[in-house]
């Protein structure tokens, strides 16, 4: 039995179905960007808060330490993201291309992705110490004088890079392995018969099919990038780096917020931040589909 | 002395033109493949195929007439026997060495390019490749010669089915290979298309002269445009003759099944001191064309193949007289369906001849056009 405007294409029941979701995001996400919005606006604790003006977003704009935390987020963000996914897409290809067992490798290399990014900090703390950490002891063997990768303000940052290209290369490898997979193996084939090598075909056939991949990937890895703060943690040990070397914008949020105890200028801060990714991946998305067409 | 010139000059030409006219011939010997999972998909397969010929690998599925295509091609490896092209072995040889061209069932054709650059894709790759400008003549001298010069510029996704086939085609021809391998050309199309392409492709590679070897598991397709047909079934030959033989001179029992539609009536069949019996008639051997015996028939069980076209309906002399069960109309035809000793039995008539479910119909059969098969499936007759 038909109700009297039963519409196939429209059923007003879908809502109930969407209702669960659509709460916890309103509850969990549109509610605190607004909120944050809010507050970004509003001097004093938590418990008491005054309405301020911009008087937050003056006294972030003019802090020293805010913008040193922007420059290396942004350090971190395009250098860590670009290094990662070519890394990511030579590993890919090569285990897609070269590896038999693929199925295990691609295990192997997810591993990375379900284990908490604190216990791999932990165990690179060890890999990088100054005086008995296997990355100097290994650098010893070319000749290399040891590095003080945690304990000096110059190196922080890189030591930091290196971390966050090893811990995004899982998920990349994954996505992009899934891609290559999507490409009909027959196309190879017919590649190899036009007498196609292995470069050829790497250029002319995955890549382009990679591309929305890769366009997907690209814009991920940014916005995590510029969110980065649990590397920073698990890698110098609960502090942004010795002497605050690797403050980046979330570790400043976090700071303003739980430590000196400023809720509002924290929340100026991360709608700054957020205003910049946006920007970021509007242009990002722009120039991708520039280099698209 | 300057009276020999011509004469040695026609005679080096004549030599020259013997080497080009040379028969290109694709000789397959003893060529076995065993899969790793033990599957013998190909047992000792022998054939040969003359230069600019149009062959059909026709067979049921699992047969092995794509392993074979694959072998050709070089993208799987014989377990046994020899590919030769021209005299000289290619089993050992890279595909991208043995001067072919191949088209996939699904033709593969790279969505992220253009028509143009799908074709041109072949001449910019590999050792042998050429600049971007020639290549883009070549292309397009090859894409006149399909008629797809106006696509020219669409990627593949918005083309039509036989608009892809005809892409597919052109850029498998554009290395100017000795020998076109297409794997199930047609079976992506639809019914009305299908027609359409498959009188195309003969026209295409009867016009480049290319020698075509085509794997299709649709009888009528084989029959229709190819000048040879390989029937094979369990990875054996079970036939290599022209179209109209496999019809009309069938090898064996599997043949005169696979080829015909409908499908001939087979009839279990005694015979005994010349006679032929079955349950409802019985004949005497004598009313069969005594030339066409191929062996002596001794006693036994045989089997009795008649094509529906060939049980007629009679006023005089019946051989057996039945009800008739069912009655379809096709077109011009008027297929009578009935059951003799529980084997159906179909007989075609025209639709002039009315004929209505339920009558009782006298039949005789054309025994000049029967077969009949011993019981390993052999044809005697």
């Amino acid at each position: 039995m038909f109700k009297k405007n039963y519409n196939p294409e429209n059923q007003p029941k879908a809502w109930l179905f969407l209702l669960p979701s659509l709460v916890i995001i309103f509850l969990f996400s549109v509610y605190p960007l607004f909120r944050s919005l809010i507050m970004s606006f509003q001097k004093g604790t938590l418990i008491n808060q005054r309405y301020a003006g911009i008087e937050n977003y003056q006294k972030v704009l003019t802090d020293p330490v805010f913008f040193k935390a922007l420059r290396n987020t942004a350090l971190f963000a395009f250098t860590v993201v670009p290094i990662a996914l070519i890394l990511s897409l030579a590993i890919a290809w090569i285990i897609f291309e070269k590896v038999k067992h693929k199925s295990f490798f691609e295990t192997i290399f997810f591993m990375p992705y379900v284990t908490s990014t604190i216990a791999i900090g932990i165990v690179f703390r060890y890999f990088f110490n100054g005086s008995y950490g296997i990355i100097n002891y290994l650098l010893s063997l070319v000749g290399i004088a040891p590095v003080n990768w945690l304990d000096n303000v110059n190196m922080s940052m890189t030591t930091l890079i290196i971390f966050g290209v090893w811990t995004s290369l899982a998920f990349n490898i994954i996505i992009l392995l899934a891609g290559m997979r999507n490409i009909d193996q027959e196309h190879y084939k017919i590649a190899k018969m036009f007498g196609a090598n292995n470069w050829e075909i790497f250029r002319r056939i995955t890549f382009p099919q990679l591309i929305p991949t890769f366009a997907f990937l690209l814009t991920v890895n940014i916005i995590a990038a510029f969110k980065v703060y649990t590397q920073v943690y698990a890698l110098f040990g609960g502090q942004p780096g010795i002497a605050k070397s690797a403050t980046t914008a979330v570790y400043y949020i976090y700071d303003k917020f739980h430590i000196a105890g400023r809720p509002g200028i924290a929340m100026a801060a991360t709608v700054i931040l957020f205003v910049i990714i946006l920007l970021v991946t509007f242009v990002q998305n722009k120039i991708l589909k520039k280099v698209g067409e | 002395m300057l009276f020999l010139w011509p004469d040695m000059l026609a005679n080096w030409i004549g030599n020259e033109k013997k080497k080009t006219e040379g028969q290109f011939l694709i000789e397959v010997v003893g060529l076995k493949k065993v899969f790793d999972n033990k599957f013998e998909a190909l047992k000792a397969v022998d054939f040969t195929i003359e230069k600019g010929d149009l062959v059909c690998l026709l067979g049921p599925s699992g047969c092995g007439k794509s392993t074979i295509l694959n072998l050709i091609a070089g993208l799987l490896h014989p377990t046994g026997g020899d590919i030769r092209f021209n005299g000289s072995s290619v089993v050992k040889t890279e595909p991208k060495d043995r001067n072919i061209g191949f088209v996939f069932q699904n033709y593969a054709l790279y969505p992220h390019m253009t028509v143009l650059e799908n074709v041109m894709f072949p001449l910019t790759v590999g050792e042998k490749k050429i600049k971007k400008a020639e290549a883009k003549q070549i292309a397009e001298t090859y894409m006149r010669l399909t008629n797809i010069e106006e696509l020219s510029q669409k990627k593949p996704g918005t083309l039509s089915g036989g608009q892809q086939q005809r892409v597919a085609i052109t850029r498998a021809l554009v290395q100017n290979p000795e020998v076109l391998l297409l794997d199930e050309p047609l079976s992506n199309l639809d019914a009305r298309l299908r027609l359409k392409i498959r009188e195309e492709i003969r026209r295409l590679v009867k016009e480049v002269g290319i020698t075509t070897i085509f794997v299709t598991h649709d009888q009528e397709e084989a029959l229709s445009i190819s000048d040879k047909i390989i029937l094979m079934n369990e990875g054996v030959i079970q036939q290599n003759d022209d179209p109209q033989n496999l019809y009309l001179e069938p090898n064996n029992q599997f043949v005169a099944k696979f080829i015909g539609n409908p499908i001939i009536n087979m009839l279990p069949v005694t015979i005994k001191e010349g006679q032929m019996m079955h349950p409802v008639f019985t004949i005497p051997l004598a009313r069969f064309t005594d030339i066409r015996f191929k062996k002596p028939v001794p006693d036994g069980q045989y089997t009795l193949g008649i094509r529906p076209e060939n049980v007629l309906t009679t006023t005089q002399d019946a051989l057996f007289t039945t009800q008739i069960k069912s009655v379809e109309l096709i077109g011009r035809e008027r297929i009578l369906n009935f059951d003799l000793a529980d084997k159906h039995v179909k007989s075609i008539v025209t639709i002039e001849e009315i004929i209505e479910e339920g009558a009782e119909v006298a039949f005789d059969f054309q025994y000049k056009k029967a077969f009949i098969f011993d019981d390993k499936g052999e044809r005697v007759y």
